[in-house]
């Protein structure tokens, strides 16, 4: 599996935040899902390895090339920011002939077909679709010119239910081929569970973990216990923790082993909010 | 590049008929008591502004973080710029100029010769494009918002340097003929486009040192 997108070591510094250090690849034909608090890092590491701010350190390479020095890679990314990026008196049918002129393999067709389907009115203004609708549109615009990777900020924010889960089938379709690939900043976990291959997780502007989600869904869980049980853990059983009122959460990389070992205690599966949580409010186990 | 002018204009193409009823007031103060010469200029430089207009919508969408991952160039960015500032000067320059002709015809009052009003139109859209140009590198440095203020500076620029030639004529010991004025304002669009040129180049490299 070719990998499409190479981070290597971006930082930046601004007063007050420093993105430091950020690491990770995007396998061909997988979506990476981009977690972290507001204000981690997740957006800044974005426009960093788009080249939108210029980093203190570090790399960005797509297809192992730099994007300042292959500007035409440019045609081969489908960006989505937060909150749109078009003016409020466009239309769609404007935006898509705007778009036209720019990307050399822009198809009309599929940019209306991509509008019946999210069914985004292309005579009305902009101002006059609701945040969904805005959002929608600008998946539309971006995946219209057949990108191979797409870069997506926060893109379902605003998105109903229902219509978040028809988009995100309509990124499952996208990284059908081993050509495709996502990298997807959101703070909905419930949409990164449900199509990333890969979890990055971005805290203080530092890369806390990169790994496969299956091994969160499958081997990470939360060992809930006593201060008993708790005292009795070895550094080694534990990535993270936090003490709630009456127990303490136990954030373990193996659920399987932490059951055998403490059969009294109670070993659920880790959502990613709760990896989160434990991670941010908690205490980590270095 | 094509795209990123069409952009503009569907933007723009919303304060249209503002622009034009602004125009429309403005020919029936201005053109009885200044003439063609100072309505048509004031048509021009007022187009010309809109560019300031175009950077606001830009401004308020995120659209430049935006253009910077299409596949353009930074300095097609500016360009496309420059060029909608040459689209929006000359429309401003010959809307105003046939506005003025026609409030002239209906008051019944005399119009300059042909030659003399295309020398006129010409110059009107030299100092028009002049002065958006100099405002375009203080919009990328500064965003439409904090740039308004100083924008008044851009506005100087042209007459300073329409001052200064002046000057220089004078100190040369050259009067300023009918003839030698119509030829200087004949030559004044290619003055504005190298003075264009120049300033684009300094908005290129704010634009390649900016970070969105």
């Amino acid at each position: 599996m070719d990998t499409i997108l190479t981070v290597s070591g971006l930082t930046k510094h601004y007063p007050g935040f420093t993105l430091d250090h950020v690491s990770f690849s995007v396998p061909g034909g997988s979506i990476m899902g981009l977690i972290g608090e507001n204000g981690a890092g997740k957006s800044t590491t974005i426009k960093a390895l788009l080249g939108l701010v210029r980093p203190d350190e570090g790399s960005a390479a797509f297809w192992g090339q730099d994007l300042a020095a292959a500007p035409r890679l440019k045609e081969d990314l489908g960006v989505v920011f937060d909150g749109g990026s078009f003016y409020e008196t466009l239309t769609p049918a404007q935006v898509g002939s705007i778009l036209r002129h720019a990307y050399s393999q822009w198809d009309d067709g599929l940019y209306r077909s991509y509008l019946e389907r999210f069914a985004v009115p292309a005579q009305k203004e902009i101002k006059g679709l609701s945040k969904g609708m805005k959002a929608k549109l600008s998946i539309a615009a971006a995946l219209s010119h057949r990108p191979r990777l797409l870069i997506l900020d926060e893109a379902t924010s605003g998105l109903d239910p229902v219509m978040r889960d028809d988009i995100l089938d309509v990124f499952l379709d996208f990284v059908q081929d081993e050509e495709h690939s996502i990298l997807m900043s959101s703070h909905i976990s419930a949409d990164l569970e449900k199509v990333a291959d890969y979890i990055t997780f971005i805290h203080a502007g530092r890369v806390l973990f990169t790994r496969a989600k299956d091994e969160l869904r499958y081997q990470w869980g939360v060992l809930r216990c006593g201060a008993a049980l708790f005292g009795q853990l070895k550094p080694q059983e534990m990535l993270a923790w936090r003490r709630e009122d009456y127990q303490w959460d136990v954030l373990v990389p193996d659920k399987e082993q932490a059951r055998r070992a403490h059969p009294g205690a109670v070993v659920d599966d880790a959502t990613i909010d709760e990896i989160m949580l434990l991670y941010v409010k908690g205490e980590c186990v270095q | 590049m094509k795209g990123l002018i069409l952009k503009d204009l569907y933007n723009i193409g919303h304060n249209a008929r503002t622009m034009l009823l602004v125009l429309v007031v403005l020919g029936v103060c201005l053109a009885p008591t200044t003439g063609l010469t100072g309505y048509q200029t004031t048509c021009a430089l007022m187009c010309a502004m809109m560019v300031v207009t175009t950077f606001s919508f830009d401004d308020m969408a995120g659209w430049m973080s935006y253009a910077l991952v299409l596949p353009v160039s930074r300095r097609e960015i500016v360009r496309a710029k420059y060029l909608v500032l040459a689209i929006f000067c000359t429309v401003g320059d010959l809307l105003g100029g046939a506005a003025g002709a026609l409030v002239m015809v209906l008051l019944g009052q005399p119009l300059p010769p042909l030659g003399e009003m295309a020398a006129l139109l010409l110059f009107g859209w030299a100092l028009a494009y002049l002065t958006g140009s100099a405002s375009i590198p203080l919009l990328l440095r500064f965003g439409a918002e904090k740039a308004r203020i100083i924008l008044v500076g851009a506005f100087m620029i042209p007459v300073m340097l329409i001052l200064a030639v002046g000057g220089i004529l004078s100190a040369a010991g050259v009067t300023l003929t009918d003839e030698l004025a119509v030829a200087l304002f004949c030559a004044s669009p290619l003055v504005a486009l190298a003075a264009g040129a120049a300033l684009g180049r300094i908005a290129c490299a704010i634009l390649n040192k900016k970070e969105y």
